[in-house]
């Protein structure tokens, strides 16, 4: 849905993803570590579409058969999941969600403003269109 | 962090704490600053609005 606004506003609007696993989701943070990986690679975006294919399969076997399946080199996906290169990142994107009062998600902000859980097309595109009449 | 970091935006959040008069109610005002990894970014660098979106994997 949000490819859609991507398309519909290209060049206007922009989309970050942060990290925030939430504390009862145990195996969802070494997912998140394990798409930045897979970004180190240049293959964020497929790695974070499979996990959310695949959810909630994400015991350390399964994120290495995605990573294969995906045409990642295996040894330094493994040194870079098992050595928690990404820990710290991902552990920053939580403090900064944290400070936000993210309590669930998803969670967006469209340049501030807040929208909170999975929202319809037409919610982001009202959204998008202040945020753009704001800026003129 | 590997790639590059800039600041994204200060995201404002208000909250008010209340005394007890209202003729004592003060506002504070939390700037939250957020790292942008292009990486993990789509769309266009210049582009005017930006959706932050946190969200879980599991």
């Amino acid at each position: 849905m949000l490819d859609q606004i991507l398309t519909e506003y290209r060049g206007k609007v922009r989309l970050v993803y942060k990290d925030f696993p939430l504390p009862g989701h145990t195996l969802a943070r070494p997912a998140h570590e394990a798409a930045r990986c897979a970004g180190a690679v240049g293959k964020y975006w497929e790695y974070h579409d499979r996990l959310f294919q695949a959810q909630p399969n994400f015991e350390r076997a399964d994120l290495l058969r995605y990573a294969s399946d995906l045409g990642i080199p295996a040894e330094p996906f493994v040194r870079c999941l098992d050595g928690g290169r990404f820990r710290g990142l991902v552990e920053a994107d939580i403090q900064q969600g944290r400070l936000l009062d993210v309590t669930g998600t998803p969670m967006f902000l469209i340049n501030g403003q807040r929208i909170e859980g999975a929202a319809p097309f037409e919610t982001f595109k009202a959204v998008v269109d202040e945020a753009l009449r704001n800026i003129r | 962090m590997r790639a590059l970091t800039r600041w994204l935006w200060l995201a404002s959040l208000i909250a008010s704490l209340s005394g007890l008069a209202p003729a004592l109610a003060q506002i504070t005002e939390t700037e939250v600053r957020l790292t942008l990894d292009p990486v993990m970014a789509k769309g266009s660098p210049t582009a005017p609005v930006i959706i932050v979106e946190f969200s879980d994997y599991q």
